[in-house]
């Protein structure tokens, strides 16, 4: 039974060389020489058929156990050996994670347009709509409806920007003329009670103009978010809530809200409101004038004569209105040292919010 | 308006704490915009008494004093030279650090070798007079280690406050004092300045003057007095300070007394020069109220020479103009030294003639803010006597009997209908019937009505214009009761609300732009008149530019066609600056009009301009320049998110589009809608604006885009069977577009497995390739949607559209 012993040296041998397979390359240089064609165990196996017949079972267990068992020992070593030369190549590959990454630069949002999507979306949160509006208006949406008729001295409060009337009508005052770039979005009250029936809850965002030179504290167009609500049983507490609630979710939930009786002719009664302010915590700073609060917006209730002008009935439905500008907010959240700087265009700024 | 406190204090008890008060103010509807500490220059100079006195050993006119201020600490001991300090006195201190008048600042000292800690004053010293005889003596009672300003009265406290323009009442000290008073719930009173009538003469007005009014619309009463013999001086001390305090420079004591009535009763008034007019044939001065004629000219006090349209309502004598009733007088009446007899106007003039009267010649008086507001007409009278007898007592004058007065016009008071449960309602706070009618009484209403009562009457008093509807009492009773005081609620209906599909297709249209590495800016909506032509944008589909009327420069006198122009001047501004990639688009509107046309059209554009690369050339990427095909590229995917139908892109000509540089400009459409352009900057247009570089834009319509844009692109299925690409390399003459090649295989694959093609390379070489030629490789994909292909099938397909495509394009198989 020579083979026998053949065949255990040679299994013996085998797994001694496996073991000592350095790399998968040797590994299969050893597979090859024990399984390959012209391989030991094949060779083997192929004296079979010199063997007598009553052997053949036996020796034929025996190789087949062989066969396994070197297979066997092949996929464990070449297991291990491909994860550790897999460890091998992924320490080589290590990089320097603080390198940059590779990537087109995304754009970003203006801060007046970020600023206007962010104070909708509180609205649009609490069931408001979101009406536009037109950049020139004539003197009956910007003023007149808005209970401010000519001659009102609240239009002296604003400086309006007149454009040349080309339908031929001309002005009762030199210098002004019934067509001009609205001063305020309140306009957009007007429009919306004319189009619509209450109920009404909507905001409406836009540009306004105002005769001012550019310096840092002034812009001669700007943007405000007027604000209307036209329905049932409104009080002068919703007001109070709708924008307490607006304030805290726009500028936290620790900031409180005051209301200063004001006058706009559109709304009656009028309010002007503040946050307490954001840097001394109503303390008492510079940049509040000393006054813990600084003032962010314009309020008030519905005028009856605004609701008379569009056909709405004041004794049956109230509501309140409320205009926000939106650079002031831009100022208040982020310090913007000069609002020119919102028109420049600056790479170095737009590139930071 | 200016209130100082001092005066304010004589008429209702001013609340202590200051901050408190400014913040109530606030609160109520008078917005406090500043506070000024007047005689606050006399800080550190106190109340003491001089506890010992003794000579000073090195000098023989000088004494050694001993000072307590009545706080326990040890006396401060200061050197004093005059002649009547003794021990046992009370005087005024300036102590170490005091800054006395003339920056005279208080130090430690040695006067011949004994220390001195401060310094006894005089009156002159304190800038009281010119008695530099002694040291002021105080009386006993003087409270000791006090401020000798604030014992003195000479401290005073200015607020400049915002009145509102519906409360004319609060433009003087006396309606300012009522409203204080009905903030606190507490007495004021007023007391004229003097005795009320002042030195009489013998003669009666009427001989003196008649008034006549043309247009009662335009004033409603006109009163007039006259006071003769009058001494022009200067006024008294008392005066001068209250009018100084409040603004006005102090002229002469006619003069002042007029602005003296104007800011305690709010009744402006005017003081002519009676001698200044022509007397009549019946001895009398005719004073008449009325239009001015058109184009008169007329030089007002302050020297300006105006012209005048029959807006204006001017006083006239015997023709010719005097003043420019309720703005300003005229040169040639005024009060000067030499005058002797005045007339003295108090009126009231229409709030709509002198608003455009102010705002036509762009003056603003003292006068004129009361009269666009509103004058309480039935005061005119009352006031004018107390005028008249201020002026006599100060000028020595007297008046003359009796007053003229024309009033065609008497205001009927307001009786307003207030229902108490309806402002609860309304307010949304329980405010009762009673605390609401005290509201209304304090503030100078008439409540005719009980507790209870479903309505009641509240007749509003003659000097608040603004009362006139209900709403006005609501705001009252609110703003009073205070606005802190109301609970917060929300409105209960349920609503729904939310961005419409138009407008989130905006916010789409902006984040896409902003993910392709746009930035979003805002540019100037006013340009210069030439902004379209430098950009050699023409003018055509833009309309005429809308020009202001008033503009405040040339540089920004219309309203912008185009957003390009000012997206250029962004880039020149970021590249002057040393920032050379610059990628910026803005969403905004621009305008146009045409004659005939009242309200100009409105449009909303999307521009984007690009210039540079789109990133700093990196450690593991290069930087590509810019050039058209990243603006296409921009524009692609922002098509692809709104899903735009039909798409395509179409050259544009020179002439088609001058602003752009020819062969590189293309108009995007969908379908038959034009929705805009692509293309690069001219290279003039880019010199104009002083643009450095390739400069690739587009602008968009956006109404364009929103009405072409889908909800939704249609479902195709994800293939699950193996497709096959074949790759084509075609030889064609320069002037074959890709779009032709590309339309030719799709329309030659229509009936066979063809799935897709894509264009993978565009290459030149006029050895390898042939002059005037380019070889472009498209790799073409083909798939069957029921059976795996065979590739005999997928050659036989490939070789039928190359054959067509050669044939279609002229071209050639690259081999």
């Amino acid at each position: 039974m020579a083979l026998m012993e053949d065949l255990e040296k040679l299994r013996d041998d085998m797994l001694s060389a496996i073991s000592q397979a350095a790399t998968s390359d040797a590994l299969e240089e050893v597979r090859i020489s024990v399984l390959g064609k012209k391989g030991s165990l094949t060779s083997v196996l192929r004296g079979m058929r010199d063997i007598p017949p009553e052997e053949r079972p036996i020796i034929g267990k025996l190789s087949n156990e062989v066969r396994d068992r070197i297979e066997e020992a092949l996929s464990q070593r070449a297991k291990q050996l491909k994860g550790a030369e897999l460890e091998e190549k992924m320490k080589a590959g290590a990089i320097d994670i603080s390198l940059p990454g590779r990537s087109m630069p995304i754009g970003t949002e203006h801060l007046i347009n970020h600023i206007i999507r962010e104070c909708s979306d509180i609205f649009a949160g609490i069931g408001y709509e979101i009406e536009g509006g037109r950049e020139i208006e004539t003197d009956w949406y910007n003023f007149t409806a808005l209970n401010a008729p000519k001659d009102h001295p609240s239009r002296s409060m604003q400086d309006t920007f007149y454009i040349v009337d080309r339908s031929g009508d001309v002005s009762d005052v030199r210098g002004e003329s019934d067509v001009l770039l609205r001063t305020q979005t309140s306009g957009t009250q007007v429009h919306v009670m004319e189009e619509k029936k209450p109920p009404i809850y909507m905001i409406s965002p836009g540009k306004v103009y105002r005769h001012d030179v550019a310096d840092p504290s002034h812009l001669p167009q700007f943007h405000q978010i007027e604000g209307l609500v036209v329905d049932k049983g409104i009080t002068f507490g919703d007001l109070k809530g709708t924008l307490e609630y607006f304030i805290k979710a726009f500028f936290g939930e620790e900031r409180k809200t005051r209301f200063r009786a004001h006058f706009f002719p559109f709304t009656e009664p009028s309010a002007e409101a503040d946050v307490s302010c954001g840097i001394c915590h109503g303390e008492g700073c510079r940049f509040c004038k000393h006054t813990g609060w600084v003032e962010i917006l314009g309020c008030g209730m519905v005028d009856p004569n605004v609701f008379e002008n569009v056909g709405i009935d004041p004794e049956v439905y109230t509501g309140f209105a409320f205009g926000v500008g939106v650079e002031r907010l831009a100022c208040l959240k982020y310090d913007v040292p000069d609002l020119r700087m919102l028109l420049e265009g600056d790479m170095r700024f737009l590139r930071q919010f | 308006m200016l209130v100082s406190l001092k005066w304010l204090d004589s008429m209702v008890k001013v609340p202590d704490g200051l901050q408190e008060f400014c913040d109530r103010l606030d609160l109520t509807g008078t917005g406090v915009e500043g506070v000024e500490k007047v005689g606050a220059n006399l800080d550190g100079v106190k109340i003491g008494y001089v506890e010992t006195c003794v000579d000073h050993p090195d000098s023989d006119h000088m004494h050694v004093c001993t000072v307590s201020f009545g706080d326990g600490e040890e006396p401060t001991q200061i050197v004093c030279g005059a002649p009547n300090i003794r021990a046992g006195i009370k005087v005024a201190v300036a102590t170490i650090g005091s800054v006395l008048p003339g920056d005279f600042k208080i130090k430690k000292s040695k006067l011949r070798g004994v220390v001195s800690c401060g310094m006894i004053c005089s009156e002159r010293e304190l800038n009281l007079s010119n008695d530099h005889e002694g040291i002021m003596v105080l009386p006993d009672d003087a409270p000791l280690g006090a401020s000798f300003a604030e014992y003195r009265g000479l401290s005073d406290t200015v607020l400049d406050l915002e009145i509102t323009p519906n409360r004319p009442d609060c433009l003087s000290m006396k309606g300012f004092a009522r409203e204080v008073g009905a903030m606190y719930h507490v007495p004021w009173k007023y007391e004229p300045p003097v005795a009320v009538p002042g030195p009489q003469n013998d003669e009666h007005v009427e001989d003196f003057v008649s008034v006549e009014i043309a247009d009662p619309e335009r004033c409603p009463r006109y009163t007039a007095r006259v006071i003769r013999n009058v001494k022009i001086g200067p006024s008294p001390d008392w005066l001068v300070e209250r009018i100084t305090a409040l603004g006005a420079r102090p002229i002469n004591n006619v003069v002042d007394v007029t602005n003296y009535i104007l800011f305690e009763l709010g009744q402006p008034l005017h003081a002519f020069d009676l001698n200044a007019f022509s007397k009549q044939d019946d001895g009398k001065y005719h004073v008449l109220v009325k239009a001015a004629e058109d184009g008169t000219k007329f030089t007002t006090l302050d020297g300006v020479e105006r012209e005048l349209s029959s807006d204006v309502t001017m006083i006239t004598d015997n023709g010719s103009n005097v003043a420019l009733a309720g703005v300003m007088g005229g040169l040639d009446s005024e009060v000067t030294d030499a005058t002797t007899d005045v007339l003295l106007e108090s009126a009231t003039f229409s709030t709509a003639h002198t608003s455009r009267t102010s705002r036509n010649l762009g003056l603003v008086s003292e006068a004129s803010i009361r009269y666009e507001r509103g004058v309480d007409a039935s005061t005119c009278n009352e006031y004018s006597e107390i005028a008249a007898a201020l002026i006599a007592a100060v000028s020595g004058g007297t008046v003359c009997q009796g007053v003229v007065d024309a009033y065609p016009l008497v205001p009927e008071p307001v009786e307003l209908t207030l229902r108490p449960a309806r402002l609860r309602a309304h307010i949304g706070a329980d405010i009762s019937d009673e605390e609401q009618f005290t509201i209304l009484r304090d503030l100078g209403c008439e409540v005719k009505g009980a507790s209870g009562d479903e309505t009641v009457k509240v007749v509003a008093p003659t000097f608040r214009p603004d009362l006139i509807r209900e709403i006005d009492l609501y705001e009252e009773v609110l703003r009073i009761y205070g606005m802190d005081r109301i609970e917060a609620t929300l409105p209960g209906g349920a609503h729904a609300g939310g961005r419409t599909l138009d407008q989130q297709r905006i916010e789409l249209i902006s984040s896409t732009l902003r993910a392709c590495g746009m930035n979003e800016t805002m540019t100037y909506s006013l340009v210069a008149e030439d902004d379209l032509e430098k950009a050699r944008i023409p003018e055509e589909g833009r309309g005429e530019a809308v020009e202001l009327l008033n503009p405040m420069s040339s540089e920004q006198s219309v309203l912008r066609r185009s957003i390009i122009p000012g997206l250029l001047r962004s880039v020149a501004y970021n590249q002057s600056r040393g920032v050379a990639n610059v990628q910026l688009f803005e969403r905004g509107v621009v305008f146009g009009t045409a004659e005939g046309r009242k309200t100009p059209k409105e449009r909303t554009l999307v521009a984007g301009v690009m210039t540079g690369s789109f990133n700093l050339p990196g450690w593991n990427q290069g930087a590509v320049e810019i050039d058209f095909f990243d603006a296409k590229g921009v524009v692609e995917n922002l098509l692809r998110e709104l899903a735009t139908p039909k798409l395509r892109f179409k050259a544009l000509e020179a002439d088609e589009a001058p602003w752009l540089q020819p062969g590189r400009a293309a108009e995007v459409l969908s379908g038959g809608t034009v929705l805009g352009w692509i293309g690069e900057i001219h290279p003039l247009v880019a010199q104009e604006f002083d643009v450095e570089g390739a400069v690739a834009a587009f602008e968009f319509d956006m109404r364009a885009l929103l009405s072409t844009a889908q909800e939704q692109r249609p479902y195709v299925d994800v293939p699950t069977l193996p497709g096959m690409e074949m790759d084509l390399a075609l030889v064609v003459d320069e002037d074959v577009t890709c779009e032709r090649i590309i339309q030719s295989i799709e329309s030659a694959g229509r009936k066979g497995p063809f799935e897709s093609v894509r264009l993978f390379d565009v290459y030149r070489d006029e050895k390898r390739v042939g002059a005037g030629k380019k070889s472009m490789a498209f790799r073409i994909a083909y798939r069957a949607g029921d059976r795996t292909l065979t590739s005999e099938e997928v050659e036989k397909a490939h070789d039928k559209i190359v054959a067509k495509v050669t044939k279609a394009t002229g071209g050639e198989v690259r081999s």
